[in-house]
């Protein structure tokens, strides 16, 4: 145990026996580093006098909601468990806004919303994450993403204050985030990039934006896993693959799309990806992307069609083969099978079509090296598509896993905004690693220099000062919320 | 306090004045806040000679009171709220620096007004996702930093929209930008590199420019603001909806936008579009408003580049299928009024004299977020607190605008009156007041406090004061940014 027997006792004295672990045997299943103790909180009150009795006794804390990777710890901090906040506290279907406590999943919360006809924007981390964590997601054409989901949300600050944002604070209703005066949401809701005051505190519940759902209450599934499917795809939907001769021409209609309000769901997936959730192992998947690759002329996206009425379906799908045509894209005959496109259904509404891409070619915990960049689409698709040429020449001499140099990405908001994303895996070579690393230092430079965007893996020093100094005022804000420096890492509730 | 030759030294003599009647004119508005005249009104041309001014402000702990729309204003927040002040009135700063179809944006600095913006984005193919009838002299910029609700709803996915980035001079100043826009490189250099200023987030993993909305001017004085914007439709059709129950129409909209069916969608009471529909005051105005039912809303179907009439055509029959089952009825025109004519009147600034100061010279507003099942109890308890104050509660103007997809409603009080009476202006001061504490207690959410009431308001989330005082304090240490505003 890390903790003295007295301090171990004031945290107990706050969650109970039942509700604390500082068993040196079961803390390597939460962390490798050397945890002080795990807490498991059950509501707002216990978890600020955690926060306060941190903040009095000068223990850093960290908070875990539903992530299983965390970053090192420092020696003998709490680690906040939230497990037991667990709670969908309201669904409000006329405001069209659902109010959960950190530890309800996506999946749970999209389960009961479907059942009302309404739906939320799940992550590419996958709908077994916290509904309320910030990021983008394969829905994300028509759902939105990153903090514009979040309305009303209750947080324990650094300090152990509780502050409860928007309409929150004067009339116990979630429904908006901003105000009185200026909106203090964007600066909680962060993303772990190791620069802000979102570093800090504990969200303890969060009202999330919702949207319609026009198909059916439950997905009917047959078959077992991994070997299972829809048993039909919903009346007024449609699962296509288009592939395009050249990137130019995929997001020419990946705009189009966008402008035109008729997509439901569009993921610029690769075959490789598309291959990973449409079979049910590695090795059909090695033989699926073989046979993908041999009908596909370039870049491509997974559209979903999702239409509230016939006369929409069908008004959609003209749409859809008007801009198809125009653009030179062309469907994949596989997925144009409605038992195929089932998978994507399903893996793109209900599970998050990033899990199975993800997991099966890189180890659980394995650090993924690339970039993730949000914003504007068009610019981005010109940075990383420099960098996939340099990816491509690495892995020509064997420095890195052969993926065919692929990047990825999809638009956001009807085609307003968008996210980009490129990953290089090393490869055995005794010289990978370092070539990876090199890559993507220059590639985060290039950015710079080429005025493209704040890029990640350069230090904050190098950055901020390019970006109207923004470590400077983050810092401010850290100091000023966070000023015993308790909180560790990132807050709270992502992953 | 400014020495005048220190400030004609950084903005040139014309842009200085200390002229008694100019000066009067920014010591007061139609609000009902204390009348305080400036020291000096000034008018930078540019973003460095605001840094300037900022910074000498600091030395000499001089309040600054920015202001972008021209006059009438309506809500007391140009007001000086502190002796000493000085006035920056940015309304010469009118660079229209981007209108881009391509990327869906425009960008302006603070003078342009709606009448110059609109124009110039639509002869692009674009569109501002515009507030009611905004007055002419409005600043864009100044509308987006307020947090003013728009019309279409549906492309309004987070309350912030549709600002994209802001160029700003903090209290300190120093130059920040917010979103996209705030580097690397300068903006020219990334409009040279195809970056366009709009994606809202960051830097970093903070959204800053969520801090300068809703803060009058506290935190920093805006140079340029980004705005996204929708295509122009190639074809629309307008309709409206009378009821004399407004849940109906709460009903209806809430579909509309659940289903993203409809571009602008709003609710009026007969008081209100009356006032925006009347040509000739006031017999027009009084019959327009008699033939009306209570309650309108109004929507408009638009189709775009691909098949407009068959996206427009399906529409109709789905909404169709709506209405009739929430009893209500889709019309081109009621009691004389067309759909068609308000769609006109929707697309652009308010025709002089301003809609809100028709009918009696001055209209003191008062509006709140709330939600679909409290608005019917808040309607009420202002019809209460109108009787109580013997206003005429038939009198009071009234615009629900549903927001951000349909998760809120903006609701709005126009309190119309002449502001030749001091009978009236005592009324209609102490209904607001009044009502105002009512809404409160009801329910309803001030998120944009403004003129004697905001301390009322901010009192009652003490938690978010301090925490806003905290970020205050890093952005405007000396409290030289319109000092005596919001909690500040």
């Amino acid at each position: 145990m890390f903790l003295s027997p007295e301090v171990y006792k004031k945290f107990e004295d706050i969650v109970g026996e039942e509700n604390i672990c500082g068993d040196l045997a079961i803390m390597p299943s939460y962390h490798s580093g050397q945890i002080g103790a795990v807490v498991l909180p059950k509501d707002t009150e216990q978890v600020q006098a955690i926060v306060k009795l941190c903040n009095r006794l000068n223990i850093q804390f960290t908070v875990m909601s539903t992530g299983f990777i965390r970053a090192a710890m420092p020696q003998g901090c709490i680690y906040l468990d939230m497990r037991r906040m667990n709670k969908i506290i309201e669904i409000n279907e006329k405001d069209m806004y659902a109010v959960v406590e950190p530890y309800v999943t996506s999946a749970e919360l999209q389960a009961e919303l479907m059942k009302r006809g309404l739906n939320c924007s799940i992550k590419g981390s996958g709908a077994q994450c916290t509904a309320i964590i910030r990021g983008h997601g394969h829905m994300d054409l028509s759902t939105g993403g990153d903090d514009r989901n979040q309305l009303g949300m209750e947080w324990v600050t650094p300090a152990g204050d509780v502050l409860k944002l928007g309409a929150l604070g004067s009339t116990h209703e979630w429904f908006c985030g901003d105000g009185p005066g200026p909106s203090l949401r964007g600066v909680i809701s962060g993303r772990g990039s190791g620069d802000a005051l979102a570093e800090g505190g504990v969200i303890t519940k969060a009202a999330m934006k919702l949207y319609h759902w026009p198909g059916p209450a439950a997905f009917e599934l047959e078959g077992q896993s991994p070997n299972y499917n829809l048993k039909e795809i919903p009346p007024n939907f449609m699962v296509r693959y288009y592939s395009f001769p050249s990137v130019p021409q995929m997001y020419e209609a990946e705009l189009k799309i966008g402008e035109s309000e008729i997509m439901f769901a569009l993921m610029g997936f690769n075959v490789a990806m598309l291959s990973a959730n449409i079979s049910p192992n590695m090795e059909m998947e090695l033989e699926v992307i073989e046979k993908l690759n041999k009908e596909v002329q370039g870049p491509g996206f997974y559209v979903i069609v999702a239409a509230n009425s016939p006369e929409e379906f069908e008004y959609d799908q003209k749409v859809l083969d008007k801009i198809i045509s125009d653009t030179g894209g062309k469907s994949l005959a596989m997925v144009e099978d409605p038992k195929v496109g089932a998978l994507v259904l399903i893996h793109g509404v209900r599970i998050s079509v990033s899990i199975r891409e993800t997991f099966r070619l890189r180890p659980v915990g394995g650090k993924a090296y690339g970039f993730q960049i949000m914003g504007q689409r068009d610019v981005n698709i010109k940075w990383i598509d420099e960098a996939a040429n340099r990816k491509k020449e690495l892995i020509k001499k064997g420095l890195g896993a052969d993926d065919g140099g692929v990047y990825f990405g999809w638009s956001v908001e009807n085609s307003h905004l968008g996210k980009t994303e490129i990953f290089f895996d090393p490869s055995p070579h005794p010289e990978s690693l370092d070539a990876i690393i090199d890559w993507q230092q220059t590639t985060a430079r290039k950015a710079l220099e080429d005025h493209l965007n704040p890029p990640t893996h350069l230090p904050l020093s190098v950055v901020g000062p390019e970006v109207s100094n923004y470590h400077i005022w983050s810092k401010k804000l850290d100091e000023a919320f966070n000023p015993n420096g308790t909180t560790v890492v990132l807050p709270s509730l992502m992953g | 306090m400014f020495q005048k030759d220190t400030l004609v030294k950084i903005v040139g003599e014309k842009n200085v004045t200390d002229e008694s009647s100019t000066l009067d004119t920014y010591s007061k508005d139609l609000s009902f806040v204390n009348t305080l005249r400036p020291d000096f009104v000034i008018k930078p041309k540019n973003a460095n000679e605001i840094a300037q001014l900022v910074k000498l402000a600091n030395e000499t702990k001089t309040p600054l009171v920015p202001v972008s729309s021209g006059a009438q204003h309506f809500r007391g927040d140009t007001v000086p709220g502190s002796g000493g002040a000085v006035v920056l009135d940015l309304s010469g700063m009118k660079k229209i620096m981007r209108t881009d179809r391509y990327h869906r944006v425009a960008m302006c600095e603070p003078g342009v007004t709606f009448e110059e913006l609109i124009p110039a984005v639509e002869k692009e193919g674009i569109r501002l996702n515009l507030p009611l009838l905004p007055r002419k002299s409005k600043s864009v910029v100044g509308s987006l930093l307020e947090r003013e609700p728009v019309t279409m709803p549906t492309y309004q996915w987070d309350i912030s929209d549709p600002l994209a980035c802001l160029g700003l001079i903090v209290g300190t100043g120093e130059e920040f930008r917010t979103g996209q826009a705030a580097g690397p490189g300068t903006i020219e250099e990334q409009w040279e590199a195809g970056a366009v200023q709009k994606a809202p987030y960051g830097p970093g993993s903070t959204c800053w420019h969520r801090l300068f909305q809703g803060a009058q001017g506290t935190m920093g004085i805006a140079t340029w603001a980004s705005i996204r914007c929708e295509i122009l439709p190639t074809l629309e059709e307008p309709f409206l909806v009378g009821s004399p129950y407004v849940e109906r129409l709460f009903e209806l909209s809430h579909w509309l936008i659940r289903l993203r069916l409809v571009n602008e969608c709003f609710i009026l009471n007969n008081t209100n579009l009356a006032a925006i529909m009347a040509k000739n005051w006031p017999c027009d105005y009084q019959a327009i408003k008699h033939a009306l039912p209570p309650w309108i809303l109004f929507y408009n179907l638009a189709g775009y580049e691909y098949y407009p009439e068959e996206r427009v055509s399906y529409r109709k029959k789905n909404i169709q299928s709506l209405t009739q089952k929430i009893a209500v009825e889709s019309t081109k025109a009621l009691a004389g009024i067309s759909a068609g004519e308000l769609l006109q009147k929707v697309h652009r600034p308010s025709e002089e004299p301003y809609w809100k100061l028709r009918y009696k010279g001055a209209s003191h507003d008062i509006f709140f977020l709330s939600i679909a099942d409290k608005l019917p109890g808040l309607l009420d308890a202002m019809n209460i607190e109108a009787n109580k104050a013997s206003y005429p509660a038939s009198d009071i103007g009234v615009y629900i605008q549903p927001g951000v997809q349909g998760s809120s409603y903006h609701c709005e009080f126009n309190i119309f009156y002449d502001p030749q009476s001091p009978s009236e202006i005592n009324q209609v001061s102490q209904l607001s007041t009044a009502a105002t504490l009512s809404l409160m207690d009801k329910g309803a959410f001030f998120s944009r406090p403004y003129g004697k009431s905001t301390d009322a308001i901010m009192n009652r989330d003490a938690a978010t004061v301090t925490a806003l005082t905290k970020v205050k304090n890093i952005f405007d240490p000396n409290n030289i940014l319109n000092p005596g505003k919001l909690c500040f």
